[in-house]
């Protein structure tokens, strides 16, 4: 076949005259640079449509658009973090979050949705604690043997000590991995030990950072019961 | 799901229902069915966070959930639903137009709160209403009006009772429970309620004296009945601009004596007899009986098919073709498309392809009438970007390319899912520009 | 015996002239047989002469039959003084130069026929050139190949590219103006249409404007320098279709005329333009590069920001 390879000839498997090249006419020029990264446009966009349902279209929009940002629906990442616990903290933050509380209808959604609201206190770095909530776990899941406790209690001091964030939901998520059972309803039993839906979020850094002081302190609102308090509090001074 | 479409979804996600969500859904969409636990682990965020936001998005119609034989309840983003979530201020506008300012902050109540209970929203309504009007200086109204206008949506379909997800799921419903999905319970019933699918069980546990008397059926808007809806104004205006305005009004006749009888994703309409149609105008369009079947013969004759006549009993029997209809105003878009992105000569080339198939290069300019340079190029940049596809059919063995021809054709579908998916695109681009420009002008 | 020696040069005369009239009588030709036939007191020596003088005088023209048979035709007398003084090669070449039509034949062709050299079939070329009997024409297909046709005659369209093309070039402004001239008439003629007429079937229907129509109107504005005929104009009718200007109809003639007539008019678009192109999107050339967080994207397009006048 010509051209095939045959030298550094000129000559292509293809018809050159058909590209639109005629013989010996000046090949375009070459590109020394690379390609601009925003080349000029040839076809500027047309003009958008602008009447008056658009006008109110967009102002519909802008309104929905603010209230929903504004409803119980929209959930921000991460709650706003607190480098220094602040006093006023607890009067700024309760009041946004306590708007329109959005409760919904529990027969129509799988149970394991639903976020029991916890009587116990948030645990703290004291093994004392552990030993505590370990009986309550204990009391709803009779079927764990001891030696699985032990394991439970040995790995959670361990990420106690490297400060891993929510170890309630650890010990949660432990227990149900060790468990023969995958039914998902069981994890029931663990909503005990779960965070609130209502009021803050604490996150566990925050917690290990601070002394217990403002947090014994000050009430953290309707749902924090004192009934076990001070059993799961820090050293009582 | 396309890239195109991921990049959409976390665009809208991001605007309405925060970060959180944004990162949930994400992962669920690329995993699709998935259980909490899971969810929970492989995002790494804590599972309280991740129960909120599901049951947020379950309110919201988002994400659905349903029980697997196991025992484990899978959960998967409904992408349609969360993509149309965009059309939501055309849904508000259009019961506005078509039902007035109570059905307006009805359907923006309930699309606010995702599924709401009818005297819920009736009430908030009622009272947002009496706000603006005493504020203005007028006499309240009571929740009687509002309540009309509920079922006046129920009865035109654009609102439908939510199905139990525990319970029932969306494909068991047949053909007389869809009926059941858009009775509306009377305003202020207390005492006994009818038994319907949707009702939950323990009614005698529930008969609280403040709880509402529709306890536990649940409305949202019909997505699709709005579609239905955009879908015959589109036809309608294409008619409008390609006849005139009269001939519109019959087609709007036409398309709403069919809107509640036929399933939105028919072919063709059921047939409609001409006497019908003609009594079904509205009077003060001022169109007689003459015009009328003359404006049904252009209508007929149009290059765009959308009606045509399938016989002649009742004096003539007209159907809309909902699907040839579709396909001349995708055609129509595609053209514009290339119209505004090449220019009107590169339209003239698309347009021979398109009504001839498959053409060589030279049949193409010499149709077109195009100076054959010129041709080339034009033709050669819309091969390059992929609006024009290239068969090759070589008349040797050793496909050499002087003895093969190329003939060029334009793959209609391919090109339409191709656009949409730039639309996707466009879409979300202009999302996360808007917000950082906000962001940075703040 | 002496009759028959003086009556020799009368009848090859005589011979002559009945083989005239009989051509005259037979213009598509008659063969030898045929001659015999009519005077078979004449030997074929005295034919063959007869034949012979003729042909050399231009008077007849030999030419062989589809069959195979030899036929002798009468040569009609305007081109006879043409060729006169050319040799016979040139008469030959001259000859299948004619036969070629307005079409007009290529070189190498008129080679094939005449079996003679290249170099000879120039020079002869040149010279009936040079005598203006013949001329060269470019071919539109192939720009390098020169076809040769009789000086008077009109090039065939196929050869010139016909009304659309001068000298080699397509002339695409020639071709713009006359599609905007089309497209005016179209658009006057629906308008006079709906104002007229009340009713819209009678309003469609004289709206619509035969092709005949469009070309009385054009020839009549006399911006073509070249005759155009009503091809040339549903050429230039349909690139108005498939520019989506216009919609055709063909209606089968009754009465006089039974070719059907193709009816055009003038349509309105269905949509105003689609959504996509009225955002830079739409016709962003690195459209397949964005994406957020690279070089090209929605934060840092310079498009949009052009766009939304930032």
């Amino acid at each position: 076949m010509a051209g095939r390879g045959r030298g550094r000839g000129k000559t292509v498997s293809f018809d050159v005259q058909a590209l639109g090249f005629g013989r010996g006419e000046a090949l375009p020029a070459a590109n020394f640079q690379p390609p601009p990264l925003f080349p000029t446009q040839e076809f500027k966009p047309i003009p958008l449509d602008q009447n008056e349902d658009n006008a109110y279209l967009l102002a519909l929009k802008q309104e929905f658009v603010a209230a929903i940002r504004k409803s119980p629906y929209y959930l921000k990442l991460d709650d706003r973090k607190r480098d220094i616990e602040r006093y006023s903290d607890k009067y700024q933050l309760s009041s946004t979050d306590s708007s329109e509380a959005f409760e919904p209808d529990w027969r129509r959604l799988p149970s394991e949705l639903k976020i029991k609201k916890r009587k116990n206190r948030k645990v703290s770095a004291i093994k004392p604690n552990l030993v505590a909530r370990k009986k309550n776990a204990v009391k709803t899941e009779p079927d764990i043997d001891e030696k699985e406790i032990a394991k439970t209690l040995e790995s959670l001091e361990k990420r106690e000590e490297t400060g891993v964030v929510d170890g309630e939901e650890m010990i949660g998520v432990k227990i149900e991995q060790e468990d023969d059972d995958d039914d998902e309803n069981k994890a029931g039993g663990d909503d005990d030990n779960e965070e609130d839906i209502e009021g803050e979020y604490y996150d566990e850094d925050d917690l290990e950072e601070e002394t217990d002081y403002a947090f014994n302190y000050f009430d953290n609102g309707e749902a924090y019961g004192d009934d076990d308090g001070d059993d799961d509090e820090g050293p009582v001074y | 799901m396309s890239k195109c479409r991921t990049y959409l979804c976390k665009a809208v996600l991001k605007e309405h229902f925060g970060d959180l969500a944004e990162k949930i859904c994400l992962y669920m969409i690329n995993k699709g069915c998935c259980h909490l636990r899971q969810i929970a682990s492989e995002t790494e965020l804590p599972l309280d966070k991740v129960r909120k936001v599901l049951t947020a998005l379950i309110q919201q119609n988002v994400i659905k959930f349903e029980k697997t034989k196991r025992g484990v309840v899978e959960y998967f983003v409904d992408i349609d639903v969360l993509l149309w979530r965009h059309r939501i201020p055309k849904f508000i506008h259009c019961a506005k137009s078509l039902y007035g300012d109570a059905a307006e902050l009805l359907v923006e109540d309930i699309v606010y709160h995702g599924q709401i209970m009818m005297s819920k929203a009736v009430d908030n309504v009622t009272s947002k209403l009496n706000e603006a009007l005493e504020n203005a200086g007028h006499q309240k109204i009571g929740s009687s009006i509002v309540h009309d206008k509920f079922s006046l949506l129920a009865g035109s379909h654009f609102i439908r009772q939510c199905i139990n997800g525990m319970e029932t799921s969306e494909e068991e419903l047949d053909e007389r429970d869809q009926s059941t999905l858009y009775r509306v319970p009377p305003l202020h019933s207390t005492g006994k309620r009818k038994r319907s699918i949707d009702d939950s069980e323990q009614p005698a546990k529930r008969q609280k004296t403040d709880a509402p008397g529709d306890d536990g059926i649940y409305w949202k808007i019909n997505s699709r009945r709005f579609h239905q809806y955009f879908r015959d104004q589109m036809f309608i205006k294409a008619i409008s601009n390609r006849i005139d305005k009269r001939a519109s009004t019959i087609l709007q006749t036409m398309l709403r004596l069919s809107e509640v009888k036929t399933d939105d994703l028919c072919f063709t309409t059921q047939p409609l007899s001409f006497t019908e149609i003609f009594q079904a105008i509205p009077l003060d369009a001022g169109i007689t009986r003459n015009l009328c079947e003359q404006y049904l013969t252009l209508m007929v004759d149009d290059s765009t098919n959308l009606v045509s006549k399938i016989g002649e009993s009742g004096g003539g029997m007209f159907v809309v073709n909902i699907m040839k209809g579709l396909t001349s105003l995708c055609k129509a878009h595609l053209e514009s498309v290339v119209q505004e992105r090449f220019g009107s000569k590169s339209l003239r080339i698309f347009k021979v392809l398109l009504l001839k198939e498959h053409l060589e290069q030279k049949q193409i300019e010499e149709m077109a009438m195009i100076p054959s340079k010129e041709a080339k190029e034009l033709l050669y940049n819309m091969f390059a970007q992929k609006f024009v596809s290239v068969t090759e059919i070589s008349k040797t063995a050793d496909h050499a390319p002087a003895r093969t021809f190329y003939f060029f054709r334009v793959h209609m579908d391919q090109l339409a899912r191709n656009i949409l998916e730039n639309c996707y695109k466009a879409l979300a681009n202009a999302m996360v520009k808007r917000e950082a420009e906000t962001i940075e002008h703040q | 015996m002496a009759a028959n020696v003086k009556q020799e040069p009368v009848e090859d005369t005589d011979l002559e002239t009945r083989v005239l009239l009989m051509c005259h009588q037979n213009p598509e030709g008659i063969t030898d047989a045929l001659i015999q036939e009519d005077m078979p007191h004449f030997d074929v020596k005295q034919r063959v002469t007869a034949i012979n003088r003729l042909l050399s005088t231009g008077r007849i023209d030999l030419l062989k039959s589809s069959s195979g048979k030899l036929i002798y035709k009468l040569k009609d007398s305007s081109s006879q003084d043409a060729v006169k003084g050319s040799d016979q090669q040139e008469k030959v070449v001259y000859q299948i130069i004619k036969d070629a039509g307005n079409k007009g034949i290529w070189i190498r062709d008129i080679r094939f026929k005449c079996n003679l050299l290249l170099t000879q079939v120039n020079k002869i070329l040149k010279n009936l050139e040079s005598k203006k009997l013949i001329k060269a024409v470019k071919s539109v297909a192939a720009s390098k190949k020169k076809v040769y046709m009789l000086y008077n005659l009109e090039p065939d369209r196929t050869v010139t590219g016909g009304a659309w093309y001068s000298d080699q070039d397509f002339e695409s402004e020639f071709v713009e103006v006359l599609n905007q001239q089309c497209f005016k008439y179209l658009v006057q003629k629906a308008e006079a249409a709906k104002e007229t007429k009340v009713d819209p079937i009678a309003q469609r229907n004289s709206s619509y404007a035969s092709s005949h129509d469009v070309w009385k109107y054009i020839s009549e504005l006399g911006i073509s320098k070249v005759q155009l005929s009503v091809e040339d104009i549903e050429t230039i009718l349909d690139t108005l279709i498939y520019d989506g200007k216009c919609e055709r109809s063909i209606v089968v003639g009754a009465g006089d005329s039974d070719k059907s007539k193709k009816l055009y008019r003038a349509i309105n678009p269905v949509i105003q333009s689609t959504g996509l192109m009225r955002m830079p999107c739409g016709s962003c050339p690195v459209f397949h590069n964005c994406y957020e967080g690279g070089a090209v994207s929605p934060t840092t397009c310079i498009y949009m920001k052009d766009w939304l006048q930032l």
